[in-house]
């Protein structure tokens, strides 16, 4: 898991609504902002959830990476169990 | 200002191959010589994009039955929409999808009737099953996302299971088991298709299992009939709130049967632009809000998130579009959903499917028992 490289799913972008960012997938759109946003705009299908955890740990100078991965894990799994991300 | 809608549904044309029997499209159809021209479409995309849309949701009738399609889909991508593309897949081989892939189509959905191949084409009232599969495999070798949806019904719901496992081997991302929703020929052909309360409790543990056994591969929509609900659904996400449907011929209706209300006066985009019709026109505004709304729903907490219910539904089954739709347990029209299942349920009879040489033949063959989806004039 921690190696995974997680991307957004087939048929799934970026857009703007209202100018503000949102994920559209088939039927809709979902609204991030916030921790999602960071977590999502990583999600390149290149970094791996450790180095997506170590970037977001490092931007908020946080002290608790086991916290940070158990939040990023829970997240990205609640969008892969929606098919918006895959890995 | 309500704030502006965000998907268009174009019905770019009422013709279809198929003749599905649960199909949701008006018992009157709009004829061919009436739809819209490729340029007049192209502009509706154009202004919905400026309007904020995000989704063109591309359906009919058959979508593919439409020879400018790949350019109204390049029209959408043009103005910015994510384009989604509902089929039945039949009019669509390898060169015709590698156009459209390329021209930036992001997603298809493609309809199953069965994972059996004699009652699919029995359902569809086509031989079209075969070619599905077919095209679902080679659309897995192209870069768009895949969606199966699969009506189901009295007639199909028992083989819900191997209908799942079915749809796994087609490798989507999603599948949708759509419950029919009785409209337009579907509404027609209720006692054929509404299941028993029995074959219902079953689906929907078998979907719970299919959810827990695939999550993470591909993605369940199911969403429980309202018949057997104790609420209405919250039809189009409430009436001028999200979503436009622009018809063959150009009007524009809240929702895909709202031409059954009769009082109703609908725009048409080559008279009026969307964003007058969505802010000013009278039908957009009819039941907007819930300043329309009569009693059990002006008083409910629920009245924000179902809104009252279909209007069409209520009236369909009630006569009056203002009422509160009857598929809700607190209706005083109510009474009428429950002669239904009550009926539904007298009866757990399933039939068993035929197969004819001809259409005309199978229309002969099941007259008693359903009447197929025609083809407009």
């Amino acid at each position: 898991m921690p190696d995974s490289q997680p991307r957004l799913a087939p048929g799934c972008r970026w857009a703007t609504h209202a100018e503000k960012p949102v994920v559209l997938y088939p039927e809709g759109m979902i609204r991030v902002q916030g921790t999602g946003q960071n977590i999502l705009e990583l999600c390149d299908g290149e970094r791996t959830i450790q180095q997506i955890v170590a970037t977001l740990a490092e931007k908020y100078a946080a002290s608790e990476p086991d916290k940070i991965m158990d939040d990023v894990c829970s997240f990205l799994e609640g969008l892969r169990n929606k098919r918006i991300v895959d890995y | 200002m309500t704030p502006n809608p965000l998907a268009l549904i174009a019905e770019i044309t009422h013709r279809c191959p198929l003749h599905c029997v649960y199909c949701s499209n008006p018992l009157e159809l709009a004829a061919v010589k009436d739809e819209l021209s490729t340029s007049a479409w192209i502009d509706v995309f154009q202004q919905a994009g400026k309007l904020g849309m995000l989704h063109a949701h591309f359906t009919g009738g058959e979508p593919l039955a439409r020879a400018d399609l790949t350019e109204l889909i390049a029209g959408a991508c043009t103005a910015g929409l994510y384009t989604n593309l509902i089929t039945s897949g039949i009019g669509l081989a390898e060169p015709r999808l590698r156009q459209l892939v390329d021209t930036g189509l992001d997603h298809i959905q493609i309809s199953f009737q069965d994972s059996r191949e004699d009652a699919a084409n029995w359902i569809a009232g086509a031989k079209s099953h075969a070619h599905k599969i077919e095209l679902s495999r080679v659309i897995r070798q192209y870069k768009v996302a895949f969606t199966v949806n699969l009506v189901v019904h009295r007639q199909n719901i028992d083989y819900l299971d191997e209908m799942i496992s079915f749809i796994e081997q087609l490798a989507p991302e999603r599948m949708e088991i759509a419950h029919t929703q009785y409209y337009g020929w579907a509404l027609r052909n209720r006692a054929a298709l509404l299941p028993t309360k029995a074959q219902l409790d079953k689906a929907v543990e078998t979907v719970a299992a299919a959810e827990k056994r695939l999550a993470g591969r591909i993605r369940i929509d199911s969403v429980v009939p309202d018949y057997y609900a104790r609420f209405p659904k919250a039809c189009m996400g409430g009436w001028g709130r999200r979503l436009m449907l622009i018809n063959p011929a150009g009007k524009v209706l809240p929702c895909h049967a709202a031409e059954v209300i009769p009082a109703l006066t609908f725009e048409n985009v080559r008279e009026r632009s969307l964003e007058y019709i969505w802010q000013e026109s009278a039908s957009f505004q009819k039941f907007r809000g819930d300043a329309w709304m009569p009693e059990p729903c002006r008083s409910c907490d629920l009245r924000t998130q179902d809104f009252g219910g279909c209007r069409c539904q209520a009236l369909l089954l009630a006569g009056d579009a203002a009422t509160t739709d009857p598929a809700c347990s607190l209706a005083p029209a109510h009474h009428i959903v429950e002669a239904a299942v009550a009926e539904a349920n007298s009866n757990p009879a399933v039939s068993e499917f035929v197969s004819a040489a001809s259409f005309v033949q199978l229309e002969q063959l099941t007259r008693n028992l359903w009447s197929y989806r025609k083809n407009p004039d």
